[in-house]
């Protein structure tokens, strides 16, 4: 009867283990994965406001030899040039930071010196921000929640991070209307300028040419 | 006692049904494509809603004019062709996987100036009355869940698109303002330049240099 409760709650755990992708790699967490040439960087960015969890994990995937898996060498940088992660050789790593400023989050990999051959790498990286980024284990263990709660706790969470993009779309959108309508007025403005441009230069050259012919005793 | 151990196998059913769910969400992360550029994304279940948006974000173009687009490609494992998108600079796509296994999204780029994409996939899984009938802790509350959650992930995939659409018009509306400037500078220095050439012409047909009685 022991024996039976105990493969019965693990059977679930089974179930989790046999349906991810490559069981000798961890850890199994859904991700994209990129190719990274035998020569030169691959890089991917984000534009990120500021005050935001940046929560990411990449791992090298190496199906033909398990034992020799080549490395590669990482770094982050933020917007004014800061290091944020550098890595060298490591099969595997993980950062975390939370944005001081908005602007473009940089993650370049690229190879290691020590295994130039001419095969192509895949890196598999698993980028969360924001909500995504919670951790909603250590939540459901404060607040002693599970199951059906959670499961709601979370959708709210989503939820206010949707209002929360609306309102920066919408600051955003506000900005770049006025720089429309700035460069709108400029137009209009600058169009009636170069009328004036051309008068002015044109009065100019008559009364230049004029006080010529005089001097030169033809008029 | 019983009860109490079939409560937390439930849970933790529960628990790891939900770790099942919550899969392949990538951030809204942005790649330069020069020539091709590929990522790859593992299905878990045949017929499940792959959805998703990329959009091209250009770099500052100023004399030239718009760049033509770049073509986007998905591959499923068995290698064919299950949607492709040619010559356009952003769009969103739904389609349900065929089979399981690892798709292949590629952006091909045509012309030589690398292009910034940003794009983002999302593969939903809701289960269907079959996973119900073969699964007995399945509720229907599950499903109802999932369809809930995928509809709020659709919301959030709209707003990564006009977050990334956004920054491209952006981008032109800078490249249109320094253009404006740029292009009405020039304006006036070629006219006053082209006044003072004339100017200078009328001069050198009226001086005594030049045939004497020609004018």
């Amino acid at each position: 009867m022991f024996s039976g409760g105990l493969t019965a709650c693990f059977w679930p755990i089974i179930l989790v283990l046999c349906l991810s992708r490559n069981t000798n790699i961890l850890p199994v967490a859904e991700a994209i994965w990129l190719t990274i040439p035998s020569s030169g960087t691959k890089c991917v960015s984000e534009e990120i406001q500021s005050n935001v969890v940046v929560l990411a994990d990449y791992y090298v995937i190496d199906e033909n030899n398990p034992d020799q898996i080549p490395t590669i060498s990482a770094r982050v940088t933020s917007p004014f040039g800061n290091n944020l992660h550098h890595n060298e050789n490591a099969t595997h790593g993980q950062f975390a930071f939370t944005t001081s400023e908005s602007g473009n989050y940089i993650a370049c990999f690229w190879k290691d010196g020590s295994h130039k051959q001419d095969s192509e790498l895949t890196l598999g990286i698993d980028w969360k921000i924001g909500i995504a980024a919670k951790d909603w284990d250590s939540v459901a263990k404060k607040e002693k929640i599970e199951g059906v709660e959670l499961v709601l706790r979370r959708l709210q969470g989503i939820v206010e991070a949707i209002r929360g993009n609306l309102v920066y779309l919408k600051d955003r959108e506000a900005d770049m209307r006025e720089v429309s309508e700035i460069t709108n007025a400029r137009v209009a403005w600058f169009s009636i300028a170069s009328l004036g441009v051309c008068i002015a230069v044109s009065v100019l050259q008559i009364w230049y040419l004029k006080r010529y012919f005089v001097k030169k005793k033809l008029i | 006692m019983m009860e109490k151990r079939r409560g937390k196998m439930w849970a933790l059913a529960l628990m790891c049904f939900l770790l099942l769910n919550w899969v392949a969400d990538v951030s809204s992360l942005s790649v330069t494509v020069t020539d091709v550029e590929c990522v790859y994304e593992y299905v878990l279940y045949e017929g499940d809603t792959i959805s998703g948006n990329f959009v091209v974000v250009d770099h500052d173009i100023f004399w030239t004019s718009d760049h033509p687009g770049i073509d986007f490609v998905v591959t499923s494992p068995g290698g064919n062709t299950v949607h492709s998108l040619k010559g356009t600079s952003g769009d969103k796509f739904e389609f349900k996987a065929p089979r399981s296994g690892m798709y292949k999204f590629c952006f091909h780029n045509a012309y030589s100036t690398p292009e910034t994409v940003a794009f983002y996939i999302h593969i939903g899984h809701i289960p269907s009355d079959h996973d119900l009938a073969k699964d007995e802790h399945l509720n229907p509350i599950n499903v109802k869940i999932a369809k809930l959650r995928e509809a709020l992930e659709s919301v959030t995939a709209e707003q990564k698109y006009l977050k990334a659409r956004d920054t491209r018009h952006r981008h032109t509306n800078e490249s249109t303002r320094k253009r404006v400037i740029g292009y009405t500078v020039g304006e006036y220095l070629l006219l006053v330049a082209a006044s003072v050439l004339q100017v200078f012409y009328i001069r050198r047909l009226f001086s005594k240099s030049v045939a004497y009685n020609r004018v």
